[in-house]
């Protein structure tokens, strides 16, 4: 990546709305759905989680979005995961993506360190011939060069954290989304998680940042976007956004 | 560089396959869990998938044959008709309910990674598929006791094969979404699982039916499929063209309308989970 391609676009949300129908009254029985229905009971609302969303994120440049819970910023990772298409609105997506998510979601206790990075790593997208040269850089960098041959049940917590973390963070993708500042395991994995998240962030991707930690939004981003109601209430420089969020906050 | 837009409208079910089979390397992958989970650690290994299918035969051979002294009409061997129509069953059952519970006990990494969740149902029915295949063998051991053995024709068990793995995969795909949205559709699913084994011919020759049932009997695929297995594989009985054209065309048009509807849910499920 050389850095001429600093400044292209690489996130590209055009007016997009997420609305879907929803039930009043949560139900998740097939019972209780089927006597409210007979009772025409059930009744519907318009819920918006994105409304109107225009932003961009360049290559180089982090952007936070924070906001309460239910504000919306789970919905605008998964649009711009492409795990979710917008009900209206355009969205464009430059690359690659990488997400962090939940260390060791998507990983299987039954099989072995080596088979849970192949599982991971095709979840993501790698081809199989990259990911054979990568096992090894991955396991050193985890600590678990000796254990990769035993079932993941096996392993603690901390092992397992360890491991995902290696091989999600393994590959410089063209868009990183981050979904909670990653804080797990002891001090020293903490500190090198940080550190390697850093190092990632300052590698030339784009990256998206969701989190409720303030401290890591002015620390870590160029541009914050403050969320509520689906909407865009602030934007701009973090501590700004975090100032104007702080004050709806404490209200 | 790949270009994510969403303004590119998609067509459904073309898109689904195309995605699918791109996907070769991840199907492998997921195939090669979902054997491995199931077999690794056990002590008997892959023969473990047989275990079920055999354990149902014995009990159902004892009830039919030696207490109830029932016999098949025609002089049929009643142990191969038994066991071929349990393994149809449990290649069914087994492969709809993985398929719609690997898509649903995954959502954690669906909703956050993009990765089309028709190659989980994908996988499920295949490995179901692959455990199905073992099967052939003892049902090859106890046709060749009866005095028979599979026939030239057995190698069209490779068409029922893949139209079982064209209907599993359909349904699987909509009860994926019952078992995310509804929390009682686990128990209900049993319920019709239950039935369709009951309205498939697994231990009941058609020839016992009256005309209404047949007519009922004969609208389940299953019982086309099932009677086509027992044809091809071990030659018993006469089928039409039109067991196998219902075989056929049920079994597509059940994938069709299962990637078309899961289609248009997953997104309302992705964006409530």
């Amino acid at each position: 990546m050389s850095k001429a391609d600093k400044g292209e676009v690489i996130v590209d949300l055009e007016d997009v709305s997420m609305i879907y129908r929803r039930t009043r009254h949560r139900v998740s029985s097939l019972k209780q759905t089927a006597i409210d229905s007979i009772k025409r009971r059930i009744s519907y609302e318009n819920f918006y989680a994105l409304d109107g969303i225009t932003l961009q994120v360049k290559r180089g440049e982090t952007l936070a979005v924070i906001g309460r819970n239910g504000a919306g910023k789970s919905t605008l990772l998964k649009v711009v995961a492409r795990v979710l298409p917008p009900v209206e609105g355009r969205v464009i997506v430059r690359g690659s993506v990488a997400p962090m998510i939940e260390l060791g979601a998507g990983f299987n206790p039954e099989l072995t360190g080596v088979e849970n990075i192949m599982l991971y790593g095709a979840l993501l997208g790698r081809p199989q011939k990259e990911l054979n040269e990568r096992i090894e850089p991955i396991a050193q960098w985890a600590g678990l060069t000796e254990h990769l041959d035993v079932p993941l049940r096996a392993y603690s917590s901390g092992m397992v954290a360890r491991l995902a973390f290696a091989t999600a963070t393994d590959t410089v993708p063209d868009l990183l989304l981050i979904d909670e500042v990653l804080s797990v395991g002891d001090e020293d994995f903490q500190e090198r998680s940080k550190e390697r998240t850093i190092e990632l962030m300052n590698s030339g991707c784009a990256v998206v940042l969701v989190t409720h930690d303030l401290k890591a939004v002015s620390e870590l981003s160029d541009r914050a976007v403050y969320l509520e109601t689906g909407k865009v209430k602030a934007a701009g420089k973090p501590d700004t956004v975090i100032e104007k969020y702080l004050s709806d906050v404490h209200h | 560089m790949k270009i994510y837009d969403s303004s590119v409208k998609q067509t459904p079910i073309i898109s689904q396959i195309k995605v699918v089979y791109q996907s070769r390397s991840l199907l492998k992958i997921l195939i090669a869990r979902d054997l491995t989970v199931r077999y690794k650690r056990s002590v008997i290994g892959i023969w473990w998938s047989l275990l079920n299918p055999i354990v149902t035969t014995i009990v159902l051979f004892y009830v039919f044959n030696t207490v109830f002294r029932a016999r098949m009409p025609d002089g049929t061997s009643f142990l191969p008709y038994l066991l071929s129509g349990v393994l149809i069953i449990t290649f069914f059952s087994q492969g709809l309910t993985a398929a719609a519970d690997s898509i649903a006990s995954s959502s954690g990494i669906l909703t956050k990674v993009y990765v089309r969740p028709e190659i989980f149902a994908f996988s499920a029915t295949i490995s179901s598929a692959i455990n199905f295949c073992i099967g052939l063998i003892p049902l090859t051991a106890v046709l060749l006791i009866s005095g028979k053995y599979p026939g030239l024709k057995s190698p069209l068990v490779l068409v029922v094969i893949f139209c079982m793995i064209m209907l599993t995969t359909g349904l699987g795909l909509l009860v994926a979404i019952a078992y995310i949205n509804f929390d009682d559709s686990r128990s209900l699913i049993q319920i019709v699982l239950l039935m369709l084994t009951y309205m498939t011919p697994v231990f009941y020759p058609i020839s016992v039916l009256g005309p209404n049932t047949l007519e009922v009997i004969k609208l389940n695929p299953l019982t086309s499929v099932l009677i086509v297995f027992r044809n091809v594989f071990g030659g018993n009985g006469g089928t039409g063209i039109n067991m196998w054209l219902y075989m056929i065309g049920t079994s597509t048009i059940t994938l069709l309308i299962g990637l078309f509807v899961f289609n248009r849910m997953w997104p309302k499920v992705v964006a409530k989970i």
